[in-house]
């Protein structure tokens, strides 16, 4: 079961649903949809709205008609994906069984359904709302995969590719394949982007006598300059020339891709498709255009029935009848559209009805419209103009460096019917085999005054289903022309708009292959057996799993009472680091920041907020001044980037001596804090470390355990402590030292959640975790750091207005009363009325509760009221507080 | 969007390596009037057609440029460093407005 077998051919699953799944015999390069076909499958979905039974109709992976799951992937085109050994293929939009669709009821009750009928029927709220449930259960296509880790384990078989070329070609038909050539020759380098398995369009299944396919495709594989894309949908052509592909996947173990090609010439070869006729019954099983039937034959060396009958007229419809009979499918008759009353039979197709005879047939094989498939050129911003003599719309005023060839410009089309022709009033006849839309519905559309073909797309659905319009759109203009008495070209088109195909979100979402950082103390963690968490693009030990006989909370409490009664160490190397150098470097950073940076002593450390123009806090950290032409800065991980380019950025043109540098990487940093942690220090280094001689908020440089550091005195977690920052390859020696230094004492590594609960119980704010977008120094309770003297700075103007202004809301802090633990982002409320919410909330060792910062409206920030906070789906009682939750003094920072 | 950009540094590189620094603007004198500060800090002209912005090439050379870019069709028309000459040829100091804004 499942293994492909030495002559090629393998097996799969069909999952019928109530039954024994059916084992489906396939063979090399067939498709699902052929396989199946081939062993007796004929219908293979029901329709969205009455859930008639449907089979394959297009075989080019246009039509609604063979949407199923495969391998847990919904509306999987399967004529056109690839079979592979072991997949399991079920069906969706019917229940239980697709020959047997209770849900086809709907059929019964269409007279109840009219066009538009929910527009109509559900004016009123409460029906509305009593039928909704039912609605929504029954609309949609398909079921999502019930789990997101279903999507999950498939997540790594998708990626996303960038390809840069001179020429991409779309189509590998004889015009592509052509056109690709010819680029070649002029030392281009080509991309050829094709949706089939092989090169060839239609020469494939319909061999020319004029161009010898095998020679030409030889041709291109001796090109070295050429790349292939098979299987590859181009879904769309955006700005600069760039083009969206979907690539199924080549080989079983492949990915699926998207592929970003960035083209500086794009030729679009993408040739026509088959749109079917108008006529009774046209969407019953065994009703098949004319190209699907080729495919059949040709491409799989299937005969799709044993006597058919030809709809259409001309030279091609001829051709398509000799084909038939060489297949050994016996031609009943051919008859034009003109003539046909009905197709006849229940569920599958058994005859149909002429104005003259009732002709007996398991197939009837529609010569329908030759459709340029001219999306992409629409999407570019081409016109698409009616032509009367081809009988279809042909793009003109190319963007430029786009040009198009072959039959989607009309070359070859020679049109079996002349559209539009008559078409019968009647509620079988399916204009749009997505929605069900029928000629009636459109008719109805018209009288009601729905007359553009915009209007009665939005209106009748037409267009809007899986098919994206290519195998109604030609019936729905024509129908809307002859009711509105206009001609094709003064109906017009709907606009084509990407993704067009269809792409899986899968691959949209894609592997990006996003970097990932790693300190230099990341196999420290790892040997630590740190528990990660991504910060931006770094990893960061968001604790330290010690003893594994310890829960995640049991780690948590050994690392907070570390810190709060020895001493602990984090690695904070992902803190942004800059230098910032030049006897300009204070002026800069007092027109930047909202502090005063120029009279900063040497050996001194000033907390620094950045606002912009309006007054809002984009970040914090510390500046230190090493030297008098010597700034160190520290910003928040996610901003480093940011804060480097806004610097710079307002450098230029000033003619400042400033040089701005990003050292982040080339640092790296620990942050050693507790009572103990001068102690940790005495065997290390030289400094003189006592009270006096390193104040609280001061910078040192000097050796730690030999190796040259940055040392400040700060304390963001609330206790004594030193920022260490060394030359990343000294980062190893340095922490290794630390830890063997601090071992008497009881030291111990705290990762990122525990520096959050001791942070939080100093009430010292994250910018963007308690601050947003609309917060200001005044509103975020540290109207000081705005130093409104200083005679220019970012944002002054507006500070100086928001000093004055009412604030509108108030960070605060809060002190649960009970013992309950509020998410971050609970609401805040007040007389039963929502009235803030929580930006962080913890659980305070030292408090005995949970204790949090959030946002309340400004009345309500006073100092002891009681609020409620939402807290575990209930309300629990909170006090609000705005001294810190811990040492409020803050004597244990300056012990 | 997917425009490219032709970076006076490093050549014509796609969008995506370059974040927007918003239309460029002349920030008003310190103790300017309210009303010029309000207009730089909330008001854009939002062009249809030629504007000059502020673009920062960050997976690139790292280095904020201006570019002249037709918002009806996402033609970037010129990009240059502001205050460096182009092509040999000093700058038109007239018409490449400089100054500062955030958009």
């Amino acid at each position: 079961m499942g293994t492909a077998k030495a002559d090629g051919s393998f097996s799969f699953l069909f999952n019928p649903g109530l039954f024994k799944a059916r084992t489906i015999h396939a063979g090399p390069g067939d498709t699902i949809a052929a396989a199946m076909f081939r062993s007796g499958i004929r219908i293979f979905t029901r329709s969205f709205k009455n859930h008639r039974p449907r089979g394959l109709f297009c075989m080019t992976g246009k039509c609604p008609n063979c949407l199923m799951n495969v391998d847990g992937v919904p509306n999987v085109r399967v004529c056109m994906a690839q079979a592979r050994p072991g997949m399991e293929v079920k069906h969706q939009n019917a229940f239980p069984l697709l020959g047997f669709d209770l849900l086809a009821a709907a059929q019964k009750f269409s007279w109840l359904m009219p066009v538009g009928w929910y527009y109509k029927t559900f004016t009123r709220r409460r029906a509305w709302a009593a039928v909704e449930p039912w609605i929504r259960k029954a609309a949609g296509l398909a079921e999502p995969p019930p789990t997101i880790d279903q999507i999950a384990d498939r997540f790594p078989n998708y990626e996303h590719v960038n390809v840069h070329t001179d020429v991409a070609v779309v189509g590998g038909g004889p015009a592509g394949l052509s056109a690709a050539l010819n680029a070649a020759a002029d030392n281009a380098s080509v991309t050829l982007i094709d949706n089939q398995p092989a090169l060839g369009g239609h020469l494939r299944y319909t061999p020319s006598e004029e161009v010898n396919l095998a020679e030409l495709v030889e041709r291109i594989q001796g090109q070295d300059n050429i790349e292939v894309l098979s299987l590859s949908n181009c879904f769309g052509l955006y700005e600069g020339n760039l083009l969206g592909v979907f690539r199924q996947r080549t080989t079983p173990d492949a990915t699926e891709q998207l592929i970003h090609v960035r083209a500086r010439r794009v030729i679009v070869a993408t040739g026509v498709y088959e749109a079917p006729l108008l006529f009774e019954n046209n969407d019953l099983v065994g009703v098949m255009l004319s190209t699907a039937v080729e495919r059949l034959i040709g491409l799989y060396g299937i005969a799709p029935g044993r006597r058919a009958a030809v709809i259409g007229s001309g030279s091609r419809t001829e051709r398509i009848a000799s084909r038939l009979r060489e297949a050994g499918i016996e031609v009943a008759a051919v008859v034009s559209l003109e003539k046909v009353v009905r197709a006849t039979g229940s569920g599958k197709v058994n005859g149909l009805r002429t104005k003259d005879a009732y002709i007996a047939c398991d197939l009837v094989v529609v010569c329908g419209h030759l459709v340029p498939d001219a999306g992409l050129l629409h999407q570019a911003g081409a016109k698409l103009q009616w032509d009367e003599v081809k009988g279809a719309f042909l793009a003109g005023d190319l963007p430029a460096n786009v040009t198009a060839v072959g039959d989607v410009v009309g070359e070859g089309i020679t049109p079996a019917t002349v559209s539009p022709p008559a078409y019968p009033d009647s509620k079988r006849c399916f204009v749009c085999l997505c929605e069900d839309v029928t000629s009636r519905d459109l008719r109805q559309a018209v009288a009601e005054g729905f007359d553009h073909i915009e209007t009665i797309k939005r209106y009748t659905t037409v267009s809007m289903g899986p098919c994206q319009g290519r195998m109604c759109q030609m019936s729905a203009i024509g129908v809307c022309a002859a009711e509105t008495d206009r001609t094709m070209g003064e109906t017009g088109v709907t606009t084509s708009r990407p993704p067009n195909p269809p792409v899986s979100l899968g691959a949209l979402a894609g592997e990006r292959r996003l970097p990932v950082r790693r300190g230099p103390l990341h196999h420290e963690h790892e040997a630590l057996n740190a528990v990660w968490m991504n910060m931006g693009e770094w990893k960061r030990p968001l604790y330290y799993h010690a003893d594994p006989a310890l829960s995640r909370q049991g780690c948590l409490q050994q690392e907070y009472h570390a810190v709060r009664e020895r001493v602990g160490v984090v690695d904070v190397g992902p803190l942004g680091k800059i230098e910032v150098k030049g006897k300009d470097a204070g002026k800069l950073l007092d027109k930047v920041y909202t502090h005063r940076f120029g009279n900063l002593k040497v050996g001194r450390v000033r907390y620094a907020v950045v606002c912009d123009e309006t007054g809002i806090i984009l970040d914090d950290g510390t500046i230190s001044r090493l030297a008098e032409d010597h700034y160190f800065l520290t910003t928040t991980t996610g901003n480093l980037e940011f804060v480097v380019q806004w610097l710079e950025w307002w450098l230029i043109d000033t003619g400042w001596d400033a040089h701005i540098t990003n050292i982040t990487g080339g640092r790296s940093s620990i942050n050693v804090a507790g009572p103990r942690a001068r102690e940790v220090f005495s065997g290390l280094t030289d400094l003189d470390l006592s009270t006096e001689a390193f104040r609280y908020m001061a910078c040192r440089q000097a050796d730690v355990a030999g190796a040259p550091a940055v040392l400040l005195r700060i304390g963001f977690v609330g206790e004594m402590g030193w920022e260490i920052h060394v030359p990343a390859e000294y980062g190893v020696h340095v922490w290794k030292a630390v830890l063997e230094a601090g071992r008497p004492l009881g030291i111990r590594p705290f990762g990122v959640e525990a520096q959050r609960m001791l942070r939080l119980e100093k009430k010292h704010v994250i910018v963007g975790v308690d601050t947003d977008a609309l917060s200001n120094p005044y509103e975020s309770d540290m109207p000081w750091v705005a130093k409104l003297d200083k005679p220019d700075f970012i944002g002054k103007a507006s500070l100086e207005r928001l000093q004055s202004a009412p604030a509108n809301e108030r960070l605060i802090g809060f002190v649960m009363l009970d013992n309950r633990l509020p998410d971050d982002g609970s609401a805040i409320v007040v007389a039963g009325k929502p009235a803030g919410r929580v930006t962080s909330a913890r659980y305070s060792p030292a408090n005995g509760r949970a204790v949090g910062l959030g946002w309340v409206a400004a009345s309500l920030a006073e100092d002891g009221r009681e609020i409620d906070v939402l807290a575990q789906g209930q309300l629990a009682k909170a006090r609000v507080q705005q001294a810190a939750f811990y040492d409020p003094e803050g004597t244990r920072l300056r012990m | 969007m997917s425009f490219l950009i032709t970076c006076p540094e490093c050549g014509e590189r796609s969008v995506y390596e370059f974040r927007f620094g918003g239309e460029v603007l002349q920030r008003p004198k310190p103790g300017a009037p309210a009303e010029d500060w309000f207009r730089y800090s909330y008001v854009r002209g939002n062009e249809m057609g030629v504007q000059t912005e502020w673009w920062y090439h960050r997976l690139g050379c790292c280095r904020w440029l201006q570019a002249l870019r037709d918002t009806k069709n996402n033609h970037v028309v010129r990009a240059y460093f502001p205050g460096e000459p182009q092509n040999g040829e000093p700058q038109d100091k007239e018409n490449e407005p400089l100054g500062h804004g955030k958009g």
